[in-house]
């Protein structure tokens, strides 16, 4: 038997994220009032995503080898696949930390050591990319935390450490 | 009158014009940057409008718009790479002539004939938009409806290779778009329990993590790209020739208009933009020439026509999005959105409604282009210091300013959490082959098209009032041919059918013409049916041909 292809894979989940969709849209509350129910809406989304999905699933059957990463030089597994998209996961996952500990650090602490950090795995940590990347982050973020506070007097995140916006 | 007195009022003040005169120097960088697109721009920009008011927002977006169109010469002419699509064509003889030791001329008609494509653009969306506008007052909720359903059938234009990816792309953004309180009835939906789902995607955070914190995760994927610089040349120390460039480009007058006509009606076309127009008017102009074959060796017309023709895009597509309230492309999308959290809904009323925001809209644009003529020098200096800075380095703070500026919004930290996550959707469906401007149209005409069809129902559960309205009607047949749009532009060329596609849809848009009160329309009507009919016998005859040929050449 031949091994689904990512299509096929995408297609399921889609078709199962459908389903989920169609049961929580029957729980919508009907508030009495108003001839447009509030579910109707969503619900002709969910049956048009619905047809969609299956329509690129019955596709992905018929054409296996429609994948649009062939070619791209990625290794195959899962080593590959980290191997291939270390730079956006290691992002996604600062920023993630950064936007966890910013209560705590704030938006002006928390976004210096975001920059740096972002800054540092991206371009590499000799002891002069680390005072170059010091630099950049200071200044970068400084300014951004002044036009937003003092320009656009927007009340950044205050954090707990320093009591510093 | 007294509305364009008052929008002058509104525009002409030295803040507006310094906003905007930052916006166009931003648009002109971003746009002269590869990798860096328009959209992206004007959507990094949209933070910075929240405690603006609506006119000064919407104005400094334009400035932005315009300097991008506008931008895209520089790095085609200087470095071979188009700086956006639209002035892939604008490398053709721009980047030959500046080989050939004329760079200074190459930059002057780019810019002279963005300049004069701009204000070509400017006139005919005062003059057309109001008049269009018109229509609008007679629009129903049912028009409306069927209206805002031809602007998502776009999404099938806007699919790329792949249609069925596109559409279910589109289905997500409007599914994105249901999630929390509804507008009319204060329910919740698909909130699963959740206080964070309760409240609802905003439209922004939505926004720049599908589009710009995406597209900054391509930049930076390939760890060593990610720390080269930007692009890779020298130091960079041309004057602009602006006197001789301005004289050649007006006594190519007809190249000029040319490619301004064809640039103002991609524009008005729905899923047209920039990107087309500068291809076709190359090709006319290349077409037009008495000396075809010079083309591609640093010819001047082939550098005033995608620049005239691009530039001239901008204003027909805020044609459409002024005079029926739908965005053509992802950057008038944007502006959609840009008044929505202004609290101004466009719609077809929009002009008569809020007079004064539209001429001030008009008026700006007409400004943008003067003063993207005037910073493009500034700007050709900033953007070769722009080119040293490393990849990672614009992209590390550029993450950092999109959570900060979602933050702005709203004043809430969930808003940054919808950044990422949609960051992350949007990067997973880059690279899933799933195109990005339909879920961005469907987020963003999801609520209206909702909003619509609820005050519809409202006013009669009749569903035959869609079929009784002419400009319902009229949008739903147009709308399902749009559906069909993206078969017919994969199949041109290959099938017969394709040949039958316009003709069939003028004469199917009669009959909605024939409903419409008066002489004029129905009289519109009688010319479609006469002009359909010829030219569904004229399409016929190439359909013969092109089967006779085809079984010949088998």
């Amino acid at each position: 038997m031949r091994a689904l292809n990512k299509d096929t894979i995408i297609a399921i989940l889609l078709l199962l994220f459908c389903g989920l969709l169609a049961w929580s849209s029957l729980h919508i509350r009907l508030p009495g009032y108003g001839t447009l129910k509030p579910s109707t809406w969503p619900q002709i989304i969910v049956a048009v995503l619905t047809l969609f999905s299956a329509i690129y699933f019955v596709q992905s059957l018929s054409y296996p080898g429609t994948d649009d990463d062939k070619g791209d030089g990625r290794k195959p597994g899962f080593a590959g696949f980290l191997e291939y998209f270390r730079n956006p996961i290691i992002c996604f996952s600062i920023y993630f930390v950064f936007l966890a500990t910013l209560p705590w650090a704030g938006a002006l602490i928390g976004g210096i050591l975001l920059v740096f950090a972002l800054l540092t795995v991206l371009g590499g940590w000799t002891p002069r990319d680390l005072v170059r990347h010091a630099i950049y982050a200071t200044v970068s973020m400084g300014f951004m935390w002044t036009l937003f506070t003092f320009g656009l007097r927007v009340i950044l995140p205050e954090g707990e450490i320093f009591s510093i916006r | 009158m007294e509305h364009i007195l008052a929008a002058l009022a509104e525009i002409a003040t030295v803040n507006t014009l310094l906003l905007m005169s930052a916006g166009a120097i931003a648009g002109l960088l971003a746009g002269a940057i590869p990798g860096f697109t328009i959209a992206m721009a004007v959507v990094l920009t949209l933070p910075f409008t929240f405690s603006m008011t609506a006119s000064q927002g919407i104005a400094t977006m334009i400035g932005v718009f315009v300097g991008g169109l506008s931008g895209g010469l520089m790095s085609g002419i200087l470095i071979g790479i188009p700086g956006t699509p639209s002035s892939v064509a604008t490398t053709f003889d721009g980047f030959p002539m500046a080989r050939q030791g004329r760079p200074g001329l190459a930059l002057g008609l780019g810019v002279w004939s963005s300049f004069f494509g701009g204000i070509i653009s400017a006139i005919c969306l005062i003059a057309i938009a109001p008049q269009l506008a018109r229509i609008g007052l007679e629009f129903q909720p049912w028009d409306y409806f069927a209206l805002v359903f031809f602007a998502l059938t776009i999404t099938a234009s806007l699919a790329g290779k792949n249609l069925i990816k596109g559409l279910i792309s589109g289905a997500l953004g409007l599914l994105i778009a249901t999630v929390g309180e509804e507008d009319i009835n204060g329910v919740s939906r698909f909130d699963f329990g959740s206080d964070y789902l309760q409240e609802g995607f905003a439209f922004l955070p939505v926004l720049i993590g599908l589009f710009a914190f995406s597209q900054l995760m391509g930049d930076i994927r390939n760890p060593a790209e990610a720390r080269r610089s930007l692009v890779q040349t020298g130091d960079i120390d041309i004057r602009i020739e602006h006197m001789k460039a301005a004289k050649i480009v007006l006594s190519r007058w007809t190249n000029l208009v040319r490619s301004s006509i064809i640039g103002i009606f991609t524009g008005i076309l729905p899923a047209a933009g920039s990107s087309i127009s500068n291809i076709l008017a190359y090709d006319q102009a290349k077409k037009a020439s008495p000396t075809p074959e010079k083309f591609g060796t640093g010819t001047e017309d082939g550098i005033i026509a995608p620049e005239a023709s691009n530039n001239a895009t901008a204003g027909g597509s805020l044609i459409t999005m002024m005079a029926l309230g739908i965005p053509g492309d992802i950057v008038t999308a944007v502006m959609l959105g840009a008044l929505l959290i202004h609290d101004v809904v466009p719609s077809p009323s929009f002009i008569t409604e809020a007079p004064v925001l539209a001429y001030s809209i008009f008026i700006a644009f007409f400004f943008a282009n003067f003063l993207v003529l005037f910073f493009q020098s500034v700007a050709l200096k900033l953007f070769v210091l722009v080119t040293k800075v490393k990849m990672y380095v614009l992209a590390g703070i550029i993450l950092a300013y999109c959570g900060i500026g979602v933050f702005a919004l709203n004043n809430i930290v969930n808003d940054m959490w919808t950044l990422l996550i949609f960051g992350v959707v949007g990067y997973a469906m880059r690279n899933l082959g799933f195109p990005l401007a339909p879920m961005i149209l469907g987020v963003v005409l999801g609520p209206i098209a909702e909003r619509w069809l609820a005050r519809a129902v409202a006013l009669s559960t009749d569903m035959t009032n869609f079929i009784t309205h002419p400009w319902s009607v009229f949008f739903l047949t147009l709308s399902l041919f749009s559906m069909g749009f993206g078969v017919y532009q994969r199949e041109r060329g290959k099938k017969v059918w394709p040949f039958y596609y316009t003709p069939v849809m003028v004469l199917a848009l009669a009959p909605a013409m024939f409903m419409m009160e008066g002489f004029i329309r129905p009289g519109i009507g009688i010319v479609m049916v006469a002009g359909g009919l010829y030219a569904l016998y004229r399409a016929h005859q190439k359909a013969v041909y092109f089967k006779t040929a085809a079984k010949e050449s088998t």
